[in-house]
């Protein structure tokens, strides 16, 4: 399931049987991208909200028949975007980060 | 399946009720950030698999869960770096 923002939501009168009377959100995800997602949890832009897509998408609605392929599974409570949480070492072994250069000397040289 | 690490618990207590009562956790899968259904109890910084599509659903719970994405297992001994 992916990470994506809440932009807006999307209007669309004219649309097939299929869709009902769903609730659609534009979503943008990390790379900008906008999507749209169906809405069973009633969100505001801005909530960043994680997605099921594909067929869980269709049965995060509660009803199979909706014919979705994205839709928002909840708001999360906290989310920094773009934060990399460092993760405990316990296993895996920390990669040694190359020194940043001092870039003052570097150019100097 | 891919090969995934545990970052954090996702915590979204305003959820669609198919989820339940599963945890969340936050993967990180090559540079993306993904969310998967806990099945096995993960701990952040633990090698995972994760499974994806259909297979997601059955393993998360029922054939009705609303997961694409699940953790089925936690691997041994993982080196990133090196390319197996």
């Amino acid at each position: 399931m992916d990470i994506n923002q809440v932009v807006g939501t999307l209007v669309c009168t004219y649309r097939i049987p299929g869709l009902e009377h769903c609730s659609l959100r534009i979503l943008k995800d990390r790379k900008g991208k906008l999507q749209v997602a169906t809405d069973p949890v009633g969100t505001r832009p801005g909530n960043w909200v994680f997605t099921a897509s594909g067929s869980a998408g269709r049965y995060a609605m509660g009803d199979a028949s909706i014919l979705t392929d994205l839709t928002i599974g909840g708001i999360i409570d906290h989310w920094e975007p773009e934060t990399l949480a460092r993760t405990a070492p316990a296993t895996s072994r920390a990669t040694s980060q190359a020194p940043a250069p001092d870039s003052g000397a570097a150019q100097a040289a | 399946m891919k090969i995934c690490q545990v970052i954090k618990p996702l915590v979204s207590t305003n959820r669609i009720p198919g989820f339940e009562h599963k945890h969340l956790q936050v993967v990180l899968d090559g540079s993306a950030q993904l969310v998967a259904v806990d099945a096995v109890g993960a701990k952040p910084g633990d090698w995972v698999i994760c499974v994806g599509s259909s297979a997601a659903r059955e393993a998360a719970g029922s054939k009705e869960y609303p997961s694409d994405l699940t953790i089925v297992g936690i691997i041994d001994d993982w080196d990133p770096t090196v390319p197996t």
